[in-house]
């Protein structure tokens, strides 16, 4: 008997064998920054940032919250709000279903109650791969909400922000969720609570220009995009060339922009100390 | 509540009702072919009959034999299961006639979802999606070309009476048509003796969807979530998973609403499933048939229902109202089933049931095993090949993928080749664990899976 379980180990052993051998082709990956291969598991390992360059890859949300998080407390907040189109912008909807299959995500938006580092905190993502992260109505909703959440119990808010702007297909309601979520910071800022803002490649438009700029502390990704209008537009529109590195996030820090350039490994302990150092009465 | 029931079936599914049976404390007789005197059902019930020869007609299809045994033992009920006569309407008449309760819907619910194209109307009728095809059945090839010009090709020809792929054809132009209806028209004649045929359009690499329902005397119809049954081969399933990762939760209280529609049109009562192709666009879902049993995957719902499936059908066939209502089903975590079959798939899934020589099941948390096997016991090669449903169920799909895995990985069955390792392979192969499975997966994937298993012998691994 014993034989007949030594032999199926053998069997599976060979079977697993052959299907590393078979997987290591799939499992390169190639940087778009560097134009270099890595190994697919390296580079899940340092969180989808390239280990030769240091190029962060696009992450989407829910992965982003579970490099932050600590495990097991990740609580969704209003998963279900529904997707809206006041407009009835012609082919929205379908599109809106297109994005939603697949992503897996509703909007462009994940708010949560969770945990870092032991710290009680809510924290929302936007993911670039629904509609560009852009703000839709009801984007902005869930992002207040959240906002009011944290400042009803009394929590540290953390917003990772990655959009293409405000959402086009819902026009001027779009552009009111600008107003929308600063005053909601407003109200939450004056409860005396730490609001942090982690600008993420890239961050442009109605949301750099309304909640990823009014953090306490904010801060961004290496290498990330950050402005209003793109560097392309504002080239043509003032007719000079652009200084080296304008609008990345490192020239953003030097100019003041932003309070620190945290890279992806670093963020879960970076948000730690931060979210220590602001406790109540700042105890360490 | 009954008090005896007789189960007219055999194999892993009359384990299964006698196992519901005795946890209700209903009394089972069990019967059994002349094949199967040492099978585990007749082993375990309270009493066994055995009723004829080995061949199913003389034995598990033997109505006259299974009424008189019933009434002889004193049963009050029949459960047919699933396959033999679980879906013959004139058979559920008969044990009405009786005065026995058979133990799923009345013969004209049967009647009524049995015959593909008057279901198709019926749920047409009902507002339930159908595919778009011959409105009823064709009656010359003639009509079958207006009908594929109608709808586009490529279409199917279709059985009224089919069932098992069987009686079905597919036709990708109309000069095709013709031959393809003749002999769709000459199988069905063969095998079910009604040559009726329909017709229909060819949803391209849809998923297999499909909604259990459950309904009670007293009008109370409810779903109780999906399955994806897309993993199949020439329509049989291999791997069936609850609930479906491709439905949005909009999808699924539509298509869940459209199947209790579904039941309700046909009058139905006891346990039943509404099969619906979706699309490949992952839109647009059409009603494809009901099946009036209970099925060989009912277990993963109730793994993510936590409702014991078998046991509401013989409360409802004792005329209780159901114990649950919609709001309170809740689908948790996500369940997965390997059927492992008695086939080799090497030798185009040649049936190779023989004697156990040794078995073992895979257990631990999460891990259900249904079986009708023990060993030393012998697989009859009268009877379907199916050996044993392995099933897991976890709280995300991903877990239940490892789980499944290890249990795969655990089970050891020596004396017949099984189609086990080609589940293992497919719970690693990428599209699978996407879930992005649709029912052409297997065809186009075989190739692959097989060349994987051909490589391993060369590498000197024995089976």
């Amino acid at each position: 008997m014993n034989n007949i379980f030594a032999k199926r180990r053998a069997r599976l052993l060979a079977m697993k064998a052959i299907r590393d051998h078979h997987a290591a082709g799939e499992t390169a990956v190639t940087c778009p920054k560097c134009g270099q291969m890595s190994d697919r598991k390296q580079v899940a390992q340092e969180l989808s940032v390239c280990p030769k360059c240091g190029y962060h890859f696009p992450i989407g949300a829910y992965y982003r919250l579970s490099t932050i998080l600590d495990p097991g407390t990740f609580r969704e907040l209003n998963e279900k709000y529904p997707a809206g189109d006041p407009l009835s912008f012609p082919g929205y909807h379908a599109k809106q279903e297109q994005a939603q299959r697949k992503t897996g995500l509703n909007e462009a938006v994940v708010t949560a109650a969770g945990a870092i580092g032991g710290h009680k905190c809510v924290v929302g993502v936007l993911d670039s791969r629904f509609f560009m992260g852009s703000m839709s109505a009801a984007v902005g909703e869930k992002i207040t909400l959240a906002i009011e959440y944290a400042g009803k119990n009394h929590l540290p808010l953390i917003l990772f922000a990655a959009s293409g702007g405000a959402r086009m297909q819902e026009g001027i309601l779009s552009l009111m969720q600008m107003a929308k979520t600063s005053g909601a910071l407003a109200r939450f800022a004056e409860k005396g609570l730490l609001y942090i803002s982690v600008l993420t490649d890239p961050t442009t438009g109605g949301v750099t220009a309304s909640f990823a700029s009014l953090g306490d502390v904010i801060l961004a990704e290496p290498g990330a995009l950050i402005g209003f209008a793109g560097p392309r537009v504002i080239q043509q529109t003032i007719g000079q060339t652009l200084p080296e590195g304008f609008q990345r996030a490192e020239y953003l820090e030097e100019h003041g922009f932003v309070d620190a350039v945290v890279p992806r490994i670093r963020m879960r302990e970076t948000l730690i100390q931060l979210l220590r150092l602001h406790e109540k009465g700042g105890h360490t | 509540m009954l008090k005896r029931i007789l189960i007219a079936n055999r194999g892993e599914i009359a384990l299964r009702i006698l196992r519901a049976c005795r946890e209700l404390g209903i009394e089972t007789v069990a019967v059994y072919s002349e094949a199967d005197a040492e099978a585990l059902h007749v082993q375990l019930a309270g009493q066994a009959v055995c009723i004829g020869p080995a061949r199913a007609a003389d034995s598990y299809l033997n109505q006259g034999a299974l009424l008189t045994v019933a009434k002889a033992t004193g049963c009050d009920g029949i459960h047919p299961g699933y396959g033999f006569l679980s879906e013959n309407a004139d058979f559920a008449d008969a044990c009405a006639q009786e005065g026995l309760t058979f133990i799923g819907p009345s013969g004209e619910a049967i009647r009524k979802a049995g015959s593909k194209s008057a279901a198709r109307d019926l749920m047409r009728a009902a507002g339930v999606p159908v595919t778009p095809g011959s409105d009823g059945p064709v009656s010359c090839v003639e009509d079958a070309l207006a009908a594929g010009e109608r709808v586009g090709y490529p279409v199917l020809l279709k059985a009224s009476a089919g069932g098992g792929g069987r009686g079905i054809r597919r036709c990708d132009s109309a000069e095709a048509l013709p031959s393809a209806y003749a002999e769709a028209r000459a199988e069905a004649k063969a095998c079910f003796g009604n040559d009726e045929m329909y017709l229909e359009k060819l949803v391209l690499r849809p998923r297999h969807i499909e909604f259990q329902v459950l309904a009670d005397r007293f009008g109370h119809v409810l779903h109780l979530g999906d399955r994806d049954c897309s993993v199949q081969r020439r329509n049989q399933k291999l791997i069936e998973e609850a609930p479906a990762r491709c439905l949005t939760p909009r999808l699924r209280a539509e298509m869940g609403a459209a199947a209790v529609r579904a039941a309700e049109a046909v009058g139905y009562e006891n346990a039943g499933t509404v099969e619906f192709l979706l699309d490949s666009d992952g839109e647009h879902f059409y009603f494809m048939e009901m099946n009036t049993r209970i099925q060989v995957e009912h277990g993963i719902t109730e793994l993510v229902t936590g409702v014991d499936l078998v046991r509401q059908q013989l409360r409802i066939a004792s005329g209780l109202p159901l114990e649950i209502a919609q709001e309170d089903v809740q689908l948790k975590g996500h369940a997965i089933e390997c059927r492992i079959n008695a086939e080799d798939p090497a030798k185009n899934f040649q049936p190779c049931p023989g004697k156990v020589e040794f078995l073992h099941f895979p257990g631990g948390a999460g891990v259900r095993v249904d079986s009708c096997l023990y060993n030393g016991c012998t697989l009859s090669p009268y009877y379907d090949s199916m050996a044993a449903k392995l099933m897991v169920h976890a709280s995300s799909r991903l877990e239940a993928i490892r789980k499944m895995r290890r249990c795969l990985e655990e089970f050891a069955l020596e004396g017949f080749p099984t189609n086990a390792e080609l589940s293992y392979q497919i719970l690693y192969h990428p599209v699978f664990i996407r879930g992005a499975c649709t029912t052409a997966f297997l065809d186009d994937h075989l190739p692959e899976l097989l060349d994987f298993s051909r490589r391993l012998s060369e590498s000197g691994a024995d089976a």
